[in-house]
């Protein structure tokens, strides 16, 4: 699984498995893949190690929380949207895609060089996938 | 979650007004607001950037002396800026962001951090963020409803190297930490100027009862410090129960060196000698309050521990 997360994100985004290089990635329920520190201790079991980096199931779905840290990294399969669309975007909605070079998929949605998160481009929409929990009414951006 | 008293209680007023240096000021000081603060996390950011981009939207910001991570600005929507939605920077007090500060050396360094009482995860993703998310930190909390927010702000800052756990620190298995920090639960009357009031609970009952948990925890905190570790024991609250007499009983039943702490640029204030008929040991003289009128913050309480 290890291999199939690097090479996912080396594929999709274009970020290198050095950026992975100081952690482990640990796996658990429902298909939840986690990036957490190189070593980790035995007794208490953690209730959770690491960010969720990734769901995997039909398809590997990256998640803000990873792009959000490694987004800068990435090289490909970014949509760079305006001001106006990224303060629709962190408030949870759909934007137009416009111009992009971007596939269809899982994406990285950027403002200014900034990674906001993930999105889901398809049909020439992007939708949100910011969690409910992290979106924000931007005022200043 | 407990309902906040506004004003000062009488009782509260004769118990403090002896020990500070200017009981005028400190009660003043206790009924201001007190000036939003951020540091910026370096896990997602740099502080040329987010000084660039807040005076770019036309805010004032002020980078604090003794910690150039840290910001204090009179601006009201600094939480609804773009670098707070991704987690460039966190909003956090300035007296909680002292314990990493006077730990960041050894931070640095450090290949495992216990973080005891840990929830919502300021000082933790701090810590993190200090140690450039190499290592390992452990993210403790008893409370299995306050690890959604500390799970939260790992995720919004990127703090890969945390792992999370969820046990009463004092069954907390054997370990080897090099660095521990306990931040212990208290009656918070340091945060008075934060919630505008003081804790309906409070009371001298209530503090004899957090003092008594207090001694249990920084017990064990320092038993689960390697040889050589370093231990931060600290408070949000002025109350000697929870503070020097806490450290006292550690000195008491453990042989442990009180390290001096010096923060450059930030005032620093000598703890209690004795309170109420205890007179505390030598070694306590190196714990440091923070008055609130001192530096315009919060209150606070520090022991740095060797073991």
């Amino acid at each position: 699984m290890k291999k199939e997360i690097l090479h996912y994100f080396r594929e999709r985004f274009g970020i290198p498995p050095s950026c992975f290089q100081t952690f482990s990635l640990y796996a658990a329920s429902r298909g939840r893949i986690y990036v957490g520190p190189e070593t980790t201790i035995p007794r208490p079991e953690p209730v959770s190690v690491g960010i969720l980096a990734a769901r995997t199931g039909n398809a590997i779905k990256p998640t803000t929380a990873i792009l959000q840290l490694l987004g800068r990294h990435a090289t490909r399969n970014i949509v760079r949207i305006s001001r106006k669309d990224a303060e629709k975007f962190a408030g949870g909605q759909d934007l137009k895609a416009g111009e992009t070079e971007a596939t269809e998929g899982y994406v990285l949605v950027s403002y200014q060089d900034t990674p906001l998160g993930c999105g889901f481009l398809k049909g020439g929409t992007v939708r949100s996938m910011i969690p409910k929990a992290k979106r924000l009414q931007l005022k200043f951006l | 979650m407990s309902t906040m008293v506004t004003g000062i209680p009488k009782v509260f007023r004769q118990r403090y007004a002896s020990l500070v240096d200017d009981p005028e000021a400190f009660f003043s000081c206790l009924g201001s607001m007190q000036p939003r603060s951020f540091r910026v996390n370096t896990l997602k950011s740099g502080r040329k950037h987010v000084v660039e981009r807040f005076e770019g939207y036309g805010f004032e910001i002020k980078q604090v002396p003794w910690y150039r991570d840290a910001f204090v600005s009179a601006e009201p929507d600094v939480g609804s800026t773009l670098e707070h939605f991704t987690g460039e920077i966190y909003m956090q007090e300035l007296v909680s962001m002292l314990p990493p500060v006077v730990l960041r050396k050894d931070l640095m360094k450090a290949k495992n951090v216990l973080d005891g009482c840990a929830a919502p995860g300021s000082k933790a993703t701090q810590m993190a963020a200090i140690m450039g998310n190499m290592g390992l930190i452990v993210a403790n909390d008893v409370s299995y409803s306050r690890i959604k927010a500390l799970k939260f702000n790992q995720e919004k800052t990127g703090a890969a190297n945390m792992v999370i756990t969820n046990l009463d620190l004092r069954n907390f298995p054997q370990h080897n930490f090099d660095i521990v920090l306990l931040d212990a639960p208290c009656s918070a009357e340091g945060t008075i100027r934060k919630s505008c009031g003081i804790s309906e609970m409070w009371s001298e009952r209530h503090i004899k009862k957090l003092s008594s948990l207090q001694k249990q925890l920084i017990v064990k905190a320092f038993d689960l410090m390697s040889p050589g570790g370093l231990m931060v024991y600290s408070t949000c609250t002025f109350a000697p129960e929870e503070n020097e007499s806490v450290v006292n009983h550690l000195v008491e039943k453990r042989p442990a060196r009180l390290e001096e702490i010096d923060v450059p640029g930030f005032r620093l204030s000598d703890p209690l000698q004795e309170w109420r008929g205890e007179t505390f040991s030598e070694k306590i003289k190196n714990c440091i309050r923070v008055w609130p009128h001192h530096n315009n913050t919060g209150g606070f309480f520090m022991a740095r521990v060797g073991k």
